[in-house]
């Protein structure tokens, strides 16, 4: 980990798009094929630490990713309160889908930063060494 | 059948993580190890337990346990002092040598962990498992270490360059199978 391997870095950045694309297909197909929200999020995560792997550094930001992963969890508790509350009448099949996916969106999201925070906190301020 | 194959391929790596004598290794087998039970949660018709199971299971947490062992190196160090009762008297603030040595130890990222032993030498080259041990005599100082281990010759060439007064000889074992990591 301390000296950069060539073939490494290039390979992974060559997986980049095809594990990003892979993680966002789960989520956005949980509803339907097994998968969903967690699992994409988790792929979302591999992506960061992957490259954390090829360059060690500090740069990424931890800051932003926290207050996101705030934002993020307000977003899920309120949006279910207000799909279930805005209308009283049966939702149809549209709307059904739009909130599945969305939630879905939601929770990948915060899993994929959440996981981000814990392994970089873990690898750059834990052990005190 | 070949759930079988694969329970079976799951007992043997699980047996093999546990019976390695190098952490990485066990951690790599470990990775394996959850490869091929995420394989068996798919056979047994759970594909949403073996997506999770093959991401976490074998991708964070074998890099998460790769960085805690490069971050947490335990360097062990056993210090026997047989001279004479004038220097065991001085045994209860540390030999300045020692303390430099744990500052370069820690320098290069490892822990140094000090033992002292009351022990022969002998005792502690056949039973303990050590890093360094170090042999204080009336006025020679004896150090082993394994063959093996990288971390030697950076050890002996920094004692030599900055306690060349104190008549460190370096001995090293043949044994290397005892370190972990």
């Amino acid at each position: 980990m301390i000296d950069r391997s060539e073939i490494i870095s290039r390979m992974t950045g060559l997986l980049y798009p095809f594990i990003l694309l892979f993680g966002f297909y789960i989520i956005l197909n949980g509803h339907a094929s097994p998968g969903g929200g967690f699992q994409g999020g988790a792929v979302l995560a591999a992506v960061f630490i992957t490259r954390y792997l090829v360059e060690p550094d500090r740069c990424i930001r931890l800051k932003t990713l926290k207050t996101a992963e705030k934002v993020l969890f307000i977003c899920i508790i309120l949006y279910p309160a207000f799909f279930l509350f805005s209308t009283t009448a049966n939702h149809s099949e549209l709307t059904n889908l739009t909130y599945l996916i969305a939630m879905n969106f939601l929770i990948g999201l915060k899993v994929c930063s959440g996981f981000t925070i814990i392994f970089f906190r873990f690898a750059f301020y834990e052990g005190g060494i | 059948m070949t759930e079988n194959i694969f329970l079976i391929a799951l007992v043997v790596l699980a047996i093999v993580a546990l019976n390695t004598k190098k952490l990485r290794r066990a951690v790599v087998y470990l990775g394996a190890f959850s490869l091929v039970s995420s394989f068996v949660y798919l056979l047994y018709g759970a594909p949403d337990v073996a997506i999770a199971e093959a991401i976490i299971g074998s991708t964070i947490t074998t890099v998460l346990y790769l960085v805690a062992l490069r971050k947490y190196q335990v360097f062990s160090i056993y210090y026997a002092n047989s001279a004479n009762d004038q220097n065991l008297r001085q045994l209860k603030n540390e030999p300045p040598f020692l303390t430099s040595l744990e500052a370069f130890l820690i320098k290069r990222e490892m822990e140094p962990q000090l033992i002292y032993s009351g022990e022969p030498i002998e005792t502690i080259l056949a039973q303990e498992k050590f890093d360094l041990a170090i042999h204080h005599t009336d006025q020679d100082i004896w150090i082993y270490g394994c063959a093996e281990d990288y971390q030697i010759d950076a050890v002996e060439e920094y004692l030599l360059a900055n306690h060349s007064d104190l008549n460190i000889h370096l001995i090293r074992c043949a044994e290397g199978d005892d370190n972990e990591a």
